[in-house]
């Protein structure tokens, strides 16, 4: 099943400020007829270089701030949007406060053990709706296999990050930072599934699958209006950072080592954001070009909020939720060249 | 006369049944916790999913089913206890601890009859496993016994005295009353398992044995299976151990573990890699072996490993103000 755009409906637009932010055709597997050829070219500045992606019914794609030219578009070129199964209703009992949780995936050996100890902390939490992001062309068997025999209310969407994304380029084109397109594509999605003007009581939180979340977390999140932060550990080289909440419980600043000044620096996995905000401002994302290291989170957070509306939770920011942990990458040299074990064999 | 007894009686009568039925539900309802419930209770299994949680009892259990006719039929029978999985985590203090704990017992939370052993590397309790395991909200036990120094070498084998010490009061607090069907597992606090794994584990008879993921060099190692008996090992590294087979890859019966009291991890004269070797011959055989995981083809633990954290920031002066727990 997908999501079979009707001729009329409204594509990826190319916000303002030529500033690219979703997947291309070929990642996002958009497939649609297109009629006769047009340039394209960000809707807002007809000066723009970047060509974006914004389309309507006989325009084609192009990837959104690649350098490539504009070429005419084939008669053939199809968009497909993939859809997450059915559009399933978030599950919630009555009065309560859903929870959305994005993850973002790409495949490695230590895959479905980050995900199984991941579903084993969400499994429980109540009015929780799983969106799982893979950074992959399609969806993979053993993420689905997976996500299915969890028994937990989940999405599964993909999107793969283009190969000249990953690699490191030059000083001008930084390669973006992981998950970011996983993570827009789940905000666009939330998007999709939801009106703007709805009143479904949510909350939106970036779950990276190698963290570590205490229960006690998704408790704390789940009262915020606007946007809640709390203390990340064994982030920017410190214990754990936090955002510093003067005696009227507001956040002044940040307690960091690493770039203080950054408008929010805060980790990832340090807030979460009231669905009806996603909602209303909807053209905020996550920048995908031109980002320092660290400044993705404010590139989103800016969109949305200011220091002085943030909710600081955990206490006043004062207790560890949440850590920021890595898992080592597993030593797999008596493998060889070739692999040895049974492929077939899944881990 | 007679009006005053009958109706004394039928006064009586709802009382009375009221305490058989009281009396009948308790006999049902399984052992209490050995940990008191803490504040924030967490949920059983999902909510609402279809996957059913692996705790027994509630909306797992079947009906009777609807019967007219008389005689009524019986109940029935009372479903045997489930046997309890004893996990043995050997644990040391460093950052990552408390974040390592926490992602184990939401893990070990959704078990049932799961009873967890937490030994330390210390010479007392600390405050931090303390507090931790006291709002953990599973049964638990808390103990601990320090590695002599001469032993915390590159090399060396490592928790072996933290096994050790969860063994000792395995057979201390079982050794003089009849064994309860029990399976045990040592847990090392940074894998990854499935659930599934348990539910394989809990049937051992004597000890059971599956694959292990990212271990030995290798995407996994398992032990070799012909006509459901192990008959050698698919390993990366010494393949030519009696059982080479990983700490987390294997599972012992209650029973196997009290009748063999002197079986212990070694030392002494214990060369790297060869600690489960040591312990396990001491109370098996390769032909005892029973294998789990569809033969032993399936992965359902993970020999994951943290990564050390990185605190090159962390200010040797002009400390917060308030001191944070991590």
């Amino acid at each position: 099943m997908g999501w079979r755009a009707a001729p009329a409906a409204p594509c990826l637009a190319c916000p303002a400020h030529s500033r690219a932010f979703l997947p291309t055709a070929a990642a996002a597997q958009l497939t649609r007829s297109c009629g006769p050829s047009q340039p394209w070219r960000c809707r807002s500045g007809g000066t723009s270089s970047r060509l974006c992606s914004s389309c309507s019914p006989g325009r084609c794609w192009s990837p959104c701030g690649t350098r490539a030219p504009s070429r005419p578009c084939s008669p053939r070129a199809r968009m497909t949007v993939v859809t997450p199964g059915a559009r399933r209703p978030l599950a919630r009992t009555p009065g309560s406060t859903a929870c959305l949780t994005g993850t973002s995936w790409r495949c490695r050996p230590v895959q479905k053990a980050e995900l199984t100890r991941l579903a084993n902390t969400l499994l429980h939490v109540p009015n929780l709706h799983w969106l799982v992001v893979e950074d992959a062309p399609r969806r993979t068997p053993l993420t689905a296999r997976l996500l299915r025999d969890t028994g937990l209310n989940y999405t599964h969407l993909h999107v793969e990050t283009p190969r000249n994304y990953k690699l490191r380029g030059d000083a001008r084109d930084p390669r973006i930072p992981r998950g970011t397109m996983q993570r827009n594509l789940a905000l666009r999605w939330l998007r999709e599934a939801f009106p703007r003007n709805s009143s479904q009581p949510g909350v939106v939180y970036f779950a990276d699958d190698d963290n570590t979340y205490s229960l006690e977390l998704f408790e704390e999140m789940r009262s915020t209006r606007r946007v809640s932060v709390w203390p990340v550990a064994f982030v920017g080289g410190l214990r754990y950072e936090a955002p510093r909440v003067n005696g009227a419980g507001k956040v002044v600043g940040w307690k960091t080592v690493f770039d203080p000044h950054r408008p929010f620096a805060i980790d990832m996995a340090g807030f979460a954001v009231n669905l009806r905000l996603i909602l209303q401002r909807s053209q905020a994302y996550f920048k995908l070009r031109g980002v320092k290291g660290g400044y993705q989170e404010s590139s989103l957070l800016r969109e949305l909020v200011t220091l002085s509306d943030l909710e600081p939770k955990a206490a006043n920011c004062t207790k560890i939720l949440v850590w920021h942990t890595r898992t080592e990458k597993p030593v797999l040299v008596n493998e060889g060249k070739k692999g040895f074990t049974d492929p077939t064999v899944e881990i | 006369m007679k009006s005053v007894l009958f109706s004394r009686f039928f006064i009586l009568l709802p009382w009375i049944l009221i305490v058989i039925i009281m009396l009948d539900v308790d006999t049902r309802r399984p052992a209490p916790p050995l940990t008191s419930r803490p504040y924030f209770a967490p949920y059983p299994g999902g909510r609402g999913g279809a996957r059913l949680p692996l705790r027994r009892g509630g909306p797992g259990r079947g009906r009777e089913p609807h019967n007219e006719s008389w005689p009524r039929p019986r109940p029935p029978p009372p479903e045997p206890p489930l046997p309890t999985i004893y996990a043995i985590t050997p644990t040391y203090s460093r950052p990552v601890q408390k974040a390592e704990l926490t992602r184990l017992a939401n893990t070990f939370r959704q078990v049932a009859q799961l009873h967890w052993i937490l030994v330390e590397d210390a010479a007392a309790r600390s405050e931090l496993v303390s507090r931790f395991l006291a709002r953990a909200g599973l049964p638990s036990t808390h103990l601990h016994v320090p590695t002599p120094r001469r032993y915390k070498r590159p090399g060396l084998p490592r928790a072996t005295e933290q096994r050790n010490a969860g063994l000792a009061w395995l057979r201390q607090r079982h050794g003089h009353q009849r064994a309860q069907p029990g399976v045990l597992f040592f847990a090392d606090d940074d894998n990854t398992y499935s659930l599934e794994l348990f539910q394989e584990m809990r049937t051992t008879r004597k000890v059971s044995v599956w694959p292990v993921g990212l271990v030995g060099g290798r995407r996994y190692e398992r032990p070799l299976v012909e006509n459901g008996k192990v008959v050698g090992w698919y390993t990366g590294w010494r393949a030519d151990r009696p059982f080479a087979i990983d700490m987390a890859g294997f599972a012992v019966s209650l029973q196997v573990i009290l009748s063999n009291p002197k079986a212990v991890f070694k030392r002494r004269g214990s060369q790297p890699g060869m600690q489960e070797s040591d312990f396990l011959r001491q109370i098996t055989t390769v032909e005892e072996l029973e294998p789990k995981a569809n033969n032993c083809t399936k992965v359902l633990v993970w020999h994951t490993r943290t990564e050390k954290v990185n605190l090159a920031n962390e200010p040797k002066y002009h400390l917060d103000t308030v001191t944070i727990e991590v």
